[in-house]
């Protein structure tokens, strides 16, 4: 008898219900309609007040709570970045989940001799090749804040470098509205012109308010370049629990979506309907270090409470972290901490999900970490998947024949095996599960080891696509204008 | 025992009442002031950083005992102008021009404040002319800067050049912290001191200084 189909549940995590979703949500507004913020850009004021906010102090804003509500109706709920080839890569919506690296990291765990020191542009450039090599990572960002960059074009020449090592979609930084318009300039000639970039954006800009609510001039000249060029952005501000926010999760939530919103409003005023992802960032500071945690499990809640606020009440994308950790070097900490947060962002289907590849909170950045975070995705993937339930998985036919097959018939011959375990189970590459004399005999080399020996196999033999000619003279000849 | 025993475990405690009481009430009795301060409140502030440093306190507890001294403070900080009191030295702190962020400025100035040092703090986007000005004004004994952000970082130098230009340079002495500044971005700019977090900022500024 056929069976009729059996959908298939794929676990998901929820650590909201819809009334504490409404309450954060509810005290976010009340912020920003009674306590307000600091806007520093004089035009962003304006604009504000033209739409009836109240402003004091020069340039303290009220904002009431209706203009939240039309930002959020033009405001898109789907955003799509494709790759530098124009090929869709990651439809920002719904469940869909992409992991990337992150940003601006002071020191790097030098691939070779495994010393922390001072990243450069070489390494912006490994860790793109790296992000164009591995399966699991969609997205590139720089890793690293180069000392040899000339510090007033920093940003520039990054994305430069980002740009000449991977085609994959690439989340950026830049410093104001003077870097931020040549990386625009430099990302249309990639693809052929501001109209095709606005068509097919294969950049999102990474910005940041600072909490507690103050709103600097250059970070919304970026927020306004952005809207107006239709370039995706995110404003994720630092509300961390106890750093730039109240120490509890609920408060610094409900700040960190204030400002998020404020930001909305901003960005839907300055170009109606232009693509912002949703989300701030609300990890917990240490209460004995005062550093911002990558590896500490508030973070990987908040994440998984704002994508049910997604859910429940604002319907855009989500901005989210994992993969990172606090650990100094690649060690059980780090392998503990990126996969608990590398599979929370996934059980709760977060959307764009930055800084995996991240050591000594954020400050240093690991080619080894990312090797293993891609291993740890599919393996979350894998995972999240859940068990489909039909006749081919429930495989009585195949039970049958070995059951009664006699002596020499064992599951490991049969056809249903040899059909179906590359996808009924998850084949580690990294994750080593060799017997102990194999591994004995193979240097017994550990996790951190066996990610350094791939990480530098895949910079040498990884070949990334090369943009033509005229593509790379014409970023030289922008990067030299500066 | 000391003759503070009770206002020095009130500030560890960080019970601003109890400490305040009993620095009125030592005053009252005629204690000399300089001793209230040194052995009373310094005292209990550096069993506290010292703790702190050792994981016995968190930030929270630290900084409510960095409050509770300075509440006590309000109470004898008029002798200072009469000259009856000396503090360990005098910083003019800051972010630097640009820079908005700071809550490790602030973190850094609690905890200089806690372990007697006399603080002017000039708050954000404070620009070289600014630290200068100030530090020329108060006859400051370190300048101590902050960056959070890399492009802020260049500022520094433009500051240690203005202290310079203004011939204070061999005046005062030079610190600066903050995420993306390093020992050797320090050398380089020739700033006289590094510190990576608040705690090791204090026992930084008391060697520039040559306190114990």
């Amino acid at each position: 008898m056929e069976r009729s189909e059996i959908p298939t549940f794929q676990p998901r995590l929820r650590v909201l219900n819809r009334e504490q979703a409404l309450a954060i949500h509810t005290a976010a507004l009340e912020i920003l309609e009674k306590t307000g913020f600091k806007m520093e850009h004089p035009r962003a004021l304006e604009m504000l007040a033209d739409k009836g906010c109240k402003i004091s102090d020069a340039d303290w804003v009220r904002m009431p709570p209706h203009l939240v509500e039309e930002a959020l109706k033009t405001a898109p709920k789907q955003i799509s970045l494709y790759d530098q080839k124009g090929a869709k890569a990651m439809a920002l919506t719904g469940e869909n989940s992409f992991y990337g690296t992150g940003s601006d990291a002071t020191f790097t765990q030098d691939v070779e001799t495994g010393e922390r020191r001072r990243a450069v542009l070489k390494d912006v450039s490994n860790f793109a090749t790296l992000v164009d090599g591995l399966e699991n990572i969609d997205f590139a960002m720089s890793m690293a804040n180069p000392e040899d960059a000339p510090i007033e074009d920093i940003y520039v020449y990054v994305f430069a470098e980002m740009l000449r090592n991977t085609n994959k979609p690439i989340v950026f930084i830049a410093d104001s509205g003077r870097d931020i318009a040549k990386i625009h300039e430099i990302a249309c000639s990639v693809v052929g012109g501001e109209e095709e970039l606005k068509r097919k954006p294969f950049i999102l800009n990474y910005s940041e308010a600072i909490s507690p609510l103050l709103f600097p001039e250059n970070v919304m000249e970026k927020l306004i370049f952005c809207a107006q060029k239709k370039i995706p952005l995110c404003l994720p501000s630092g509300s961390n629990a106890g750093g730039g926010a109240p120490v509890t999760l609920a408060g610094a939530m409900a700040l960190g979506i204030a400002e998020n919103l404020a930001g909305l409003v901003v960005h839907q005023l300055a170009g109606k309907g232009s693509p912002f992802l949703f989300g701030p960032n609300v990890s917990a500071m240490d209460m004995k270090s005062s550093v911002v945690c990558y590896g500490c499990p508030e973070w990987s809640l908040t994440q998984a409470a704002l994508a049910d606020m997604r859910d429940e009440i604002y319907g855009l994308p989500i901005w989210a972290f994992a993969g990172a950790s606090d650990a100094k070097i690649m060690d059980a900490q780090a392998g503990a901490e990126a996969m608990f947060s590398i599979l929370t962002a996934l059980l709760s289907r977060a959307n764009l999900i930055h800084d995996v590849g991240f050591l000594e909170y954020g400050s240093t950045s690991s080619l080894e970490m990312i090797t293993m975070a891609n291993e740890l995705i599919a393996m979350s993937r894998f995972y999240v998947q859940g068990i489909p339930v039909n006749d081919g998985t429930l495989a009585l036919e195949a039970i049958e024949r070995v059951g009664r097959g006699g002596p020499g018939s064992i599951f490991l011959m049969d056809d249903h095996t040899y059909d179906h375990f590359m996808e009924a189970l998850f084949l580690p590459k990294l994750l080593d599960r060799s017997r102990y004399d194999a591994w004995e005999n193979e240097g017994a080399m550990d996790l951190y080891k066996r990610c350094n020996m791939e990480a530098k196999r895949i910079l040498s033999e990884h070949e990334v696509d090369t943009k033509p000619d005229a593509v790379l003279k014409e970023i030289e000849q922008i990067l030299k204008s500066s | 025992m000391s003759e503070f025993s009770s206002l020095t475990e009130a500030v560890i405690k960080g019970d601003i009442q109890t400490a305040v009481a009993e620095t009125q009430s030592a005053l009252d009795a005629g204690s000399n002031v300089q001793d209230i301060l040194d052995k009373g409140l310094i005292a209990a502030m550096d069993e506290v950083g010292e703790k702190f440093s050792t994981g016995q306190m968190f930030v929270p507890q630290m900084l409510r005992s960095a409050k509770t001294m300075q509440e006590c403070m309000k109470l004898i900080k008029a002798l200072f102008q009469e000259g009856q009191l000396r503090a360990k030295g005098k910083i003019v702190i800051g972010t630097v021009r640009q820079d908005l962020h700071d809550i490790g400025k602030n973190l850094v100035a609690m905890m200089m404040e806690g372990a007697g040092f006399s603080i002017t703090d000039l708050g954000v986007d404070v620009s070289p002319k600014d630290f200068t000005q100030k530090a020329q004004e108060v006859g400051a004994d370190i300048v101590a800067m902050s960056a959070l952000l890399s492009t802020t970082m260049p500022a520094m130098r433009e500051t240690i050049e203005a202290l310079q230009e203004a011939g204070i340079r061999d005046k005062v002495k030079v610190m600066i912290g903050g995420a993306p500044v390093t020992e050797n971005f320090a050398n380089e700019i020739k700033a006289d001191s590094y510190a990576p977090d608040a705690g090791s900022a204090v026992i930084a500024a008391k060697k520039l200084l040559g306190i114990t």
